[in-house]
């Protein structure tokens, strides 16, 4: 099918060992019923069958089913190695695209500036593009680098700190990040929710939701920001938006590393497929959960990260007079 | 004014492109989406009349692209039989990923990020190339059993009609001018593909099988069109 885009020729042929570890399958079962027909103890009547025969039935059946759990269980782990596979190499893919096509700008205004008479106002222009390229650069690297920073581990030191301020915080480096209206994105939530965690993990979740709230928006950017506390002692975070969603088939996969919803080459999002993946990893870090949901395509996601260990209200820290409120 | 169409979804560069274009003199359009570029470069039959849109004389294509991979819309193009020159952009630099667009009929491969005044030359060089390959009309050249007419990148082999490519047709026109001679990879490399003689590739290789099928009783003996071991091509005299 022309589905299967040029690039994924080359790993074609590891679906051939799927379909000869298949074909193992099928022959064992055929074998073994066989086997079973040919070998069963005769029904002439039961005084015949003597007890050695028996008990060689009864092992060899065993023998045999063995035999099938474990062609069962290789053909199993080689398909998730071919689905690992096929997730790093477009992540591979991804990468280099999100390395090299600001580069490629980046260079590409460069010269023009340097060999091209351009006018002050597009030299303006210019300039806020490139400064817009750095940032893209920035969070590429960023992204990788806390992909390998932040892992399931619990956080080694966890400190006090106000989740609310600090979504609001992510809130507002985001829309300055995406030169958004400030009516973009509406928080709900106290002014102060303290829990005990890495401020600076718990931001780059936070910010990495928002990032993709926004990336994949289309026509109205309107993302909800909520925080609140309940009964039970947990701190929650939503981040929902209006956006394009996906369908549920896609859902139980969005945290795995290097996923990314359809073929790279025909890519229609930025991305490295590390974003989620980091936010799973930083919210267990805490030995919290995240969860999502989207009724479908074209229907928004909300994604919810929920962290034990909310912390009493602390009036008098951090001096902020907003906490008075709470 | 030759008429450039940049298929790109990055808007930065389709933005630094386009104005380099524009100021070296061409029209400059940008589509943004792969669906959209090929209703624009290879419309159903039976769509709307292609005549409401101008003529392009060169697509500047990107590969990642949202909607269909520039892979697929040069191999879109060629099967609805528009045979624009196609230079392919992609951050994929690999020598594989070189010889994937060259095979899917694109005639020229720049890796990103490139050199602004490269990209600029390569451009003025396929506008310029397809001329040369053109050349005055009426230009055909009998090869076998074939005939091939330049002008229109054509191939008449019997009832039987095959469209090339620029590239082909630019290899076949340079083995007619040399014929009985031997024509080195370097050569080639060189004068068709615009790349560096020493690239190590099997672009060429590739091409000349592609014309052998064509032109050929049997591809795999190859009569007409020979290989000279370790040196190059000669198409032979007969």
């Amino acid at each position: 099918m022309s589905q299967d885009s040029q690039l994924s020729r080359s790993r074609r042929p590891k679906w051939h060992y799927l379909a000869v570890g298949v074909g193992l399958i099928v022959v064992a079962v055929a074998l073994t019923v066989a086997w079973g027909i040919l070998a069963a103890p005769e029904s002439a009547g039961p005084r015949a069958v003597a007890p050695a025969r028996v008990l060689a039935y009864f092992f060899g059946s065993l023998l045999f089913l063995l035999l099938i759990a474990g062609l069962v269980l290789i053909v199993l782990l080689l398909l998730r190695e071919v689905r690992l596979n096929e997730r790093q190499s477009n992540f591979v893919s991804a990468v280099t695209h999100e390395l090299k096509t600001p580069v490629a700008s980046l260079k590409l205004y460069l010269e023009t500036l340097e060999y091209r008479d351009v006018p002050p106002e597009r030299r303006a222009e210019f300039y806020r593009t490139m400064r817009q390229d750095i940032e893209r650069l920035n969070a590429t690297i960023n992204n990788v680098l806390n992909a390998a920073m932040y892992t399931d581990r619990p956080v080694a030191d966890p400190r006090p700190l106000d989740l609310a301020r600090l979504a609001r915080r992510a809130a507002e480096l985001t829309l300055t990040r995406h030169q958004l209206a400030k009516t973009a994105i509406r928080y709900q939530g106290p002014d102060s929710l303290r829990v005990a965690g890495d401020a600076q993990a718990l931001e780059t979740a936070v910010l990495n939701l928002l990032d993709n709230a926004v990336k994949y928006s289309r026509d109205t950017l309107l993302i909800e920001l909520e925080v609140w506390g309940d009964a039970d002692g947990q701190a929650h975070v939503r981040v929902r938006d209006h956006g394009i969603g996906m369908s549920r088939s896609h859902l139980p996969f969005i945290f795995t590393r290097f996923y990314r919803i359809g073929a790279e080459v025909r890519r229609s999002r930025t991305g490295t497929g590390l974003g989620l993946f980091i936010v799973r990893a930083v919210v267990k870090g805490h030995r919290g959960s995240i969860t999502v949901d989207s009724p479908g395509p074209d229907r928004g996601s909300s994604f919810t990260i929920t962290l034990p260990g909310l912390l009493e209200p602390e009036p008098e820290s951090d001096g902020a007079p907003e906490a008075a409120r709470a | 004014m030759p008429r450039v169409l940049l298929v790109e979804d990055e808007e930065h560069l389709a933005a630094g492109i386009r104005f380099n274009l524009e100021l070296d003199g061409y029209e400059v359009e940008t589509i943004a989406d792969g669906l959209r570029a090929v209703e624009r470069l290879a419309p159903p039959p039976d769509g709307a009349a292609p005549e409401a849109s101008p003529a392009i004389d060169l697509v500047v294509l990107d590969v990642m692209l949202p909607g269909l991979d520039g892979f697929q819309i040069v191999e879109r193009m060629r099967q609805a039989g528009n045979y624009t020159a196609v230079m392919m952009l992609t951050a994929k630099g690999l020598p594989e990923d070189v010889v994937e667009g060259l095979e899917a009929g694109a005639d020229d491969y720049l890796p990103k990020p490139f050199d602004l005044p490269v990209l600029l030359a390569r451009v003025k060089g396929l506008i310029r190339r397809r001329e040369w390959a053109r050349g005055t009309a009426g230009d055909t050249a009998k090869v076998g059993p074939a005939v091939v007419d330049f002008a229109n990148f054509e191939l008449r082999k019997g009832d039987a009609l095959v469209r090339l490519t620029l590239l082909e047709a630019m290899l076949l026109k340079l083995l007619v001018e040399r014929r009985g001679q031997v024509v080195t990879k370097a050569e080639i490399l060189e004068k068709v593909w615009n790349l560096n003689p020493d690239t190590e590739t099997r672009a060429v290789d590739n091409f000349v099988m592609r014309l052998r099928r064509h032109l050929e009783e049997d591809a795999r003996t190859p009569r007409l069109l020979q290989t000279v071991r370790g040196v190059g091509y000669r198409l032979s005299d007969d």
